[in-house]
Protein backbone atom coordinates (compact mmCIF):
# COMPACT_ATOMS: atom_id res chain seq x y z
CA UNK A 1 0.00 0.00 0.00
CA UNK A 2 1.47 3.65 -1.09
CA UNK A 3 2.12 5.92 2.01
CA UNK A 4 0.31 9.04 2.71
CA UNK A 5 3.02 11.35 1.46
CA UNK A 6 1.29 14.49 3.36
CA UNK A 7 5.35 16.21 4.70
CA UNK A 8 3.38 19.60 4.30
CA UNK A 9 0.51 18.47 6.08
CA UNK A 10 2.91 17.29 8.92
CA UNK A 11 4.51 20.17 9.34
CA UNK A 12 2.16 22.69 9.48
CA UNK A 13 0.44 20.51 12.17
CA UNK A 14 3.75 20.58 14.23
CA UNK A 15 4.06 24.47 13.83
CA UNK A 16 0.42 24.33 14.67
CA UNK A 17 1.49 22.19 17.90
CA UNK A 18 4.61 24.54 18.70
CA UNK A 19 1.93 27.24 18.65
CA UNK A 20 -0.19 25.66 21.34
CA UNK A 21 2.54 24.16 23.79
CA UNK A 22 4.51 27.51 23.89
CA UNK A 23 1.69 29.55 24.17
CA UNK A 24 3.59 32.72 23.45
CA UNK A 25 3.69 34.85 20.45
CA UNK A 26 6.11 34.20 17.82
CA UNK A 27 7.07 34.43 14.33
CA UNK A 28 7.37 31.78 12.01
CA UNK A 29 10.11 31.88 9.44
CA UNK A 30 9.45 30.06 5.90
CA UNK A 31 10.47 26.89 5.08
CA UNK A 32 13.92 26.46 3.60
CA UNK A 33 14.93 22.61 2.54
CA UNK A 34 17.99 20.83 2.70
CA UNK A 35 19.56 17.62 1.88
CA UNK A 36 22.07 14.74 3.23
CA UNK A 37 23.46 16.66 6.00
CA UNK A 38 22.15 18.46 9.13
CA UNK A 39 24.74 20.02 11.94
CA UNK A 40 23.06 20.50 15.31
CA UNK A 41 24.85 23.59 17.35
CA UNK A 42 23.85 22.56 20.90
CA UNK A 43 20.81 20.78 21.62
CA UNK A 44 18.35 18.82 20.04
CA UNK A 45 15.60 16.08 20.22
CA UNK A 46 14.34 13.58 17.34
CA UNK A 47 11.29 11.72 17.38
CA UNK A 48 10.45 9.18 15.05
CA UNK A 49 7.36 8.81 12.95
CA UNK A 50 5.70 6.20 12.06
CA UNK A 51 1.87 5.25 10.22
CA UNK A 52 0.54 7.47 7.32
CA UNK A 53 3.38 9.52 7.22
CA UNK A 54 6.49 8.17 7.78
CA UNK A 55 9.89 10.98 9.08
CA UNK A 56 11.74 12.17 12.02
CA UNK A 57 10.61 15.20 13.62
CA UNK A 58 13.75 16.92 15.66
CA UNK A 59 13.45 20.40 17.55
CA UNK A 60 16.83 21.98 18.16
CA UNK A 61 18.39 25.17 19.24
CA UNK A 62 20.82 26.59 21.75
CA UNK A 63 20.99 25.46 25.58
CA UNK A 64 20.47 29.09 26.91
CA UNK A 65 16.79 29.39 24.61
CA UNK A 66 15.29 26.13 25.91
CA UNK A 67 16.75 27.66 29.25
CA UNK A 68 14.87 30.79 29.10
CA UNK A 69 11.51 29.19 27.73
CA UNK A 70 11.70 26.71 31.08
CA UNK A 71 12.08 29.74 33.05
CA UNK A 72 8.99 31.30 31.30
CA UNK A 73 6.63 28.05 30.81
CA UNK A 74 7.16 26.76 34.41
CA UNK A 75 9.17 29.56 36.45
CA UNK A 76 12.64 27.53 36.72
CA UNK A 77 15.64 27.84 34.69
CA UNK A 78 17.02 24.40 34.24
CA UNK A 79 20.48 23.39 33.80
CA UNK A 80 22.24 19.91 33.04
CA UNK A 81 20.17 16.95 32.72
CA UNK A 82 16.96 18.56 34.16
CA UNK A 83 17.01 20.92 31.00
CA UNK A 84 17.77 18.02 28.82
CA UNK A 85 14.52 16.56 30.49
CA UNK A 86 12.58 19.30 29.60
CA UNK A 87 13.45 19.78 25.87
CA UNK A 88 13.25 16.12 25.20
CA UNK A 89 9.83 16.11 26.73
CA UNK A 90 8.59 19.83 24.94
CA UNK A 91 9.47 17.53 21.64
CA UNK A 92 7.20 14.75 22.96
CA UNK A 93 4.54 17.20 23.77
CA UNK A 94 5.02 18.59 20.27
CA UNK A 95 4.99 15.37 18.54
CA UNK A 96 1.91 13.67 20.72
CA UNK A 97 0.09 16.99 19.74
CA UNK A 98 0.72 17.02 16.09
CA UNK A 99 -0.02 13.15 16.07
CA UNK A 100 -3.64 14.38 17.61
CA UNK A 101 -4.08 16.95 15.28
CA UNK A 102 -3.55 14.91 12.53
CA UNK A 103 -5.53 12.02 13.89
CA UNK A 104 -8.69 15.03 14.06
CA UNK A 105 -8.09 15.11 10.28
CA UNK A 106 -8.24 11.02 9.58
CA UNK A 107 -4.55 10.64 9.36
CA UNK A 108 -2.58 8.40 11.97
CA UNK A 109 0.62 8.61 12.84
CA UNK A 110 2.64 7.09 16.34
CA UNK A 111 5.48 8.28 17.98
CA UNK A 112 8.64 6.98 19.50
CA UNK A 113 10.34 8.19 22.89
CA UNK A 114 12.28 11.40 22.15
CA UNK A 115 16.06 11.16 21.88
CA UNK A 116 17.73 14.12 23.13
CA UNK A 117 21.30 14.89 21.87
CA UNK A 118 23.44 17.27 23.06
CA UNK A 119 26.52 18.76 21.26
CA UNK A 120 27.86 19.94 17.92
CA UNK A 121 26.94 17.03 15.85
CA UNK A 122 26.76 16.23 11.80
CA UNK A 123 23.53 14.25 11.08
CA UNK A 124 23.36 11.92 7.89
CA UNK A 125 20.32 9.50 6.74
CA UNK A 126 17.83 11.26 5.33
CA UNK A 127 16.76 12.10 1.48
CA UNK A 128 15.57 15.73 2.11
CA UNK A 129 14.68 17.49 5.00
CA UNK A 130 12.80 20.70 6.08
CA UNK A 131 13.35 23.57 8.66
CA UNK A 132 11.51 26.07 10.12
CA UNK A 133 13.00 28.65 12.85
CA UNK A 134 9.96 29.67 14.86
CA UNK A 135 11.31 32.88 16.92
CA UNK A 136 9.78 32.99 20.26
CA UNK A 137 8.91 36.80 21.72
CA UNK A 138 11.56 37.67 24.55
CA UNK A 139 12.99 34.25 24.01
CA UNK A 140 14.50 33.35 21.08
CA UNK A 141 14.71 30.96 17.85
CA UNK A 142 13.86 27.18 17.81
CA UNK A 143 14.44 25.04 14.84
CA UNK A 144 11.69 22.85 14.27
CA UNK A 145 13.14 20.17 11.47
CA UNK A 146 11.54 17.18 9.56
CA UNK A 147 13.95 14.84 8.19
CA UNK A 148 12.31 12.18 5.39
CA UNK A 149 13.36 9.42 3.47
CA UNK A 150 11.37 9.86 0.25
CA UNK B 1 -2.46 11.46 53.08
CA UNK B 2 -3.47 10.51 49.79
CA UNK B 3 -0.31 8.44 48.19
CA UNK B 4 0.90 8.98 44.83
CA UNK B 5 2.69 7.17 42.37
CA UNK B 6 4.17 9.86 39.59
CA UNK B 7 4.94 7.53 36.18
CA UNK B 8 6.76 9.71 33.03
CA UNK B 9 10.19 8.64 31.45
CA UNK B 10 10.97 12.52 31.90
CA UNK B 11 12.46 13.26 34.68
CA UNK B 12 11.29 16.86 34.39
CA UNK B 13 7.40 15.92 34.15
CA UNK B 14 8.26 14.11 37.28
CA UNK B 15 9.32 16.94 38.98
CA UNK B 16 6.53 18.95 37.69
CA UNK B 17 3.98 16.89 38.86
CA UNK B 18 5.39 15.98 42.03
CA UNK B 19 6.13 19.67 42.76
CA UNK B 20 2.19 20.29 42.21
CA UNK B 21 0.72 17.52 43.54
CA UNK B 22 3.17 18.14 46.90
CA UNK B 23 2.62 21.68 47.71
CA UNK B 24 -1.37 20.63 47.66
CA UNK B 25 -1.48 17.89 50.30
CA UNK B 26 -0.48 14.98 48.40
CA UNK B 27 2.21 11.95 48.98
CA UNK B 28 4.56 11.02 46.37
CA UNK B 29 5.27 7.47 47.75
CA UNK B 30 7.17 6.83 44.35
CA UNK B 31 7.74 7.11 40.62
CA UNK B 32 8.67 5.46 37.87
CA UNK B 33 10.45 5.98 34.26
CA UNK B 34 8.83 3.42 32.40
CA UNK B 35 5.33 1.08 32.86
CA UNK B 36 7.42 -2.25 33.91
CA UNK B 37 8.80 0.17 36.76
CA UNK B 38 5.28 1.45 37.34
CA UNK B 39 3.82 -2.62 37.71
CA UNK B 40 6.37 -3.29 39.93
CA UNK B 41 6.19 -0.31 42.33
CA UNK B 42 2.75 -0.42 41.86
CA UNK B 43 3.24 -3.83 43.74
CA UNK B 44 5.70 -3.05 46.03
CA UNK B 45 3.94 0.26 47.20
CA UNK B 46 0.31 0.31 46.98
CA UNK B 47 -0.68 3.69 46.57
CA UNK B 48 -4.13 5.44 46.65
CA UNK B 49 -3.37 6.96 42.95
CA UNK B 50 -1.57 6.46 39.69
CA UNK B 51 -0.07 9.55 36.97
CA UNK B 52 0.82 7.59 34.07
CA UNK B 53 2.42 8.59 30.89
CA UNK B 54 1.67 6.67 27.65
CA UNK B 55 4.83 7.21 25.11
CA UNK B 56 7.90 5.82 27.50
CA UNK B 57 10.23 2.54 26.63
CA UNK B 58 10.30 -0.82 27.51
CA UNK B 59 6.19 -0.51 28.21
CA UNK B 60 4.28 1.79 27.37
CA UNK B 61 1.69 3.27 29.99
CA UNK B 62 -1.83 1.71 28.32
CA UNK B 63 -0.17 -1.78 29.32
CA UNK B 64 0.86 -0.49 32.47
CA UNK B 65 -2.58 0.06 32.97
CA UNK B 66 -3.74 -3.45 31.90
CA UNK B 67 -1.15 -4.70 34.22
CA UNK B 68 -1.94 -2.70 36.99
CA UNK B 69 -5.71 -3.59 36.80
CA UNK B 70 -5.21 -7.54 37.23
CA UNK B 71 -3.22 -6.98 40.10
CA UNK B 72 -5.55 -4.39 41.55
CA UNK B 73 -8.98 -4.05 39.56
CA UNK B 74 -10.18 -0.96 42.00
CA UNK B 75 -6.49 0.92 41.21
CA UNK B 76 -6.97 4.38 40.42
CA UNK B 77 -5.17 5.45 37.51
CA UNK B 78 -5.20 8.85 35.56
CA UNK B 79 -3.26 9.16 32.03
CA UNK B 80 -0.96 12.08 31.32
CA UNK B 81 0.25 12.03 27.84
CA UNK B 82 0.63 14.43 24.96
CA UNK B 83 -1.01 11.66 22.76
CA UNK B 84 -4.53 13.14 22.89
CA UNK B 85 -6.39 11.67 19.95
CA UNK B 86 -9.59 10.11 20.23
CA UNK B 87 -8.24 6.39 19.98
CA UNK B 88 -5.80 6.96 22.90
CA UNK B 89 -8.16 7.96 25.03
CA UNK B 90 -10.19 5.37 24.55
CA UNK B 91 -7.83 2.75 24.47
CA UNK B 92 -6.70 3.85 27.72
CA UNK B 93 -10.29 4.64 29.68
CA UNK B 94 -11.37 1.09 28.55
CA UNK B 95 -7.61 -0.53 29.91
CA UNK B 96 -9.42 0.78 33.30
CA UNK B 97 -7.62 4.30 33.40
CA UNK B 98 -10.43 6.80 35.67
CA UNK B 99 -9.39 10.18 33.28
CA UNK B 100 -7.22 11.41 30.36
CA UNK B 101 -5.07 14.64 30.89
CA UNK B 102 -3.39 15.97 27.64
CA UNK B 103 -0.03 17.49 27.74
CA UNK B 104 0.31 20.36 28.05
CA UNK B 105 -1.39 20.76 31.54
CA UNK B 106 -2.37 23.11 33.98
CA UNK B 107 -1.98 22.54 37.73
CA UNK B 108 -5.71 23.10 38.46
CA UNK B 109 -7.02 20.24 35.82
CA UNK B 110 -4.29 17.79 37.63
CA UNK B 111 -5.73 18.68 40.43
CA UNK B 112 -9.58 18.26 39.82
CA UNK B 113 -9.23 14.64 37.87
CA UNK B 114 -7.04 13.75 41.75
CA UNK B 115 -9.74 15.15 43.60
CA UNK B 116 -12.53 13.22 41.15
CA UNK B 117 -10.85 10.15 41.45
CA UNK B 118 -10.13 9.45 44.59
CA UNK B 119 -13.84 11.01 45.51
CA UNK B 120 -12.34 14.03 47.55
Amino acid sequence: MQKYDGATDLLNSAIESIKHVFSRPMQVEAPHLFEQTLIQSDIGVLVGIVGDMEGRLIIEGEGRIFSNLSQSMYGMPLEGEMLHSFVGEMANMIAGNTSTLLSNRGRHIDITPPTVMVGKLQMYGFSRGIRVTVHLEAIGPVNTILLLQA
Amino acid sequence: MTKILVVDDAAFMRLMLKTILSKNGYEIVGEAENGQDAVEKYRALSPDLVTMDITMPVMEGVEAVRQIKLIDPEAKIIMCSAMGQQTMVVESLQAGARDFIVKPFQEERVLESIRKAIGA
